[in-house]
């Protein structure tokens, strides 16, 4: 299964991650955010709309995300979070460094102001 | 007390349906029986420790058998997966987990989240030379984890 990706205004990218990022597409994700971290962009917005699993190596990829952007003043947001990845923000406390907002729309709003 | 129970010999269609438990296990969609984020955690319990066999458990060339069993004692779940792998000493991991983990990890967080969402976790040999997995996901649990930042 390949992530859609979708480009906004604002060299920002929405990558839709769809049913499942777990330990068997991590390695997919992790491609499919270089390729664009490659010709520059630094903001991603994921959205969670239609997410029933985000595992513990799901959510290492996110961090190597982070990782990858934080050094370039880089953002990534978590649009439309479903319930069962919400388990997953408030258990490890991830809200503390990815921002969350009710829809893709918002996140957009909130990267270009 | 009604227990369910799933076997597998395909550990992939064990995690799928792993996460439809809310939708797959009776008890769960009664009115009350036990919260969204009780499930959620049920599931997600189950998906990493089937997910860390998957990756790094030894069949010893025969292949996976699982026995998911799951009931609600009291309004805990209580759950066991049995396994016909080599097994490993999860305390030794557990205890090595204990050490310091980066920030923001890529990898080490799975038995972490595993040991932060339940209570009297174990797993341990059969008398049949099989390897059990065994926890329970308390009610009043509101677990949460704060060393990764």
């Amino acid at each position: 299964m390949s992530f859609k990706v979708e480009t906004a205004p604002r060299e920002t990218v929405i990558i839709h991650v769809g049913e499942a990022l777990d330990f068997r597409n991590a390695d997919e994700f992790k491609e499919t955010f270089q390729e664009h971290i490659d010709k520059g962009i630094r903001q991603f917005i994921l959205d969670f709309s239609d997410t029933e699993v985000l595992d513990s190596t799901g959510l290492g990829s996110i961090f190597s995300l982070y990782r990858a952007i934080s050094p370039d003043d880089g953002k990534v947001a978590f649009a439309d979070v479903s319930e069962p990845v919400q388990v997953v923000v408030q258990l490890t406390r991830t809200y503390k460094v990815f921002r969350q907002f009710p829809s893709v729309e918002a996140a957009e709003e909130a990267f270009a102001g | 007390m009604k227990v369910l129970t799933r076997k597998y010999t395909d550990l992939d269609r064990a995690i799928d349906e792993v996460q439809s438990l809310s939708e797959t296990w009776p008890v769960a969609r009664l009115n009350g029986s036990l919260d969204a984020e009780m499930i959620h955690c049920t599931s997600l319990v189950l998906h990493e420790w089937i997910a860390n066999l998957h990756q790094h458990a030894e069949f010893r060339g025969a292949s996976p058998t699982l026995e998911v069993r799951l009931s609600v004692q009291d309004y805990n779940v209580h759950c066991s997966v049995v396994d016909n792998s080599e097994g490993f000493d999860l305390n030794a991991h557990i205890s090595s987990k204990d050490e310091e983990l980066e920030t923001l990890p890529e990898r080490g967080m799975g038995l972490r989240i595993i040991e932060t969402c339940t209570d009297d976790l174990s797993y341990t040999q059969t008398d049949d030379g099989l390897h059990c997995f065994e926890f329970i996901i308390p009610a009043d649990h509101d677990p949460w984890l704060n060393t990764l930042f």
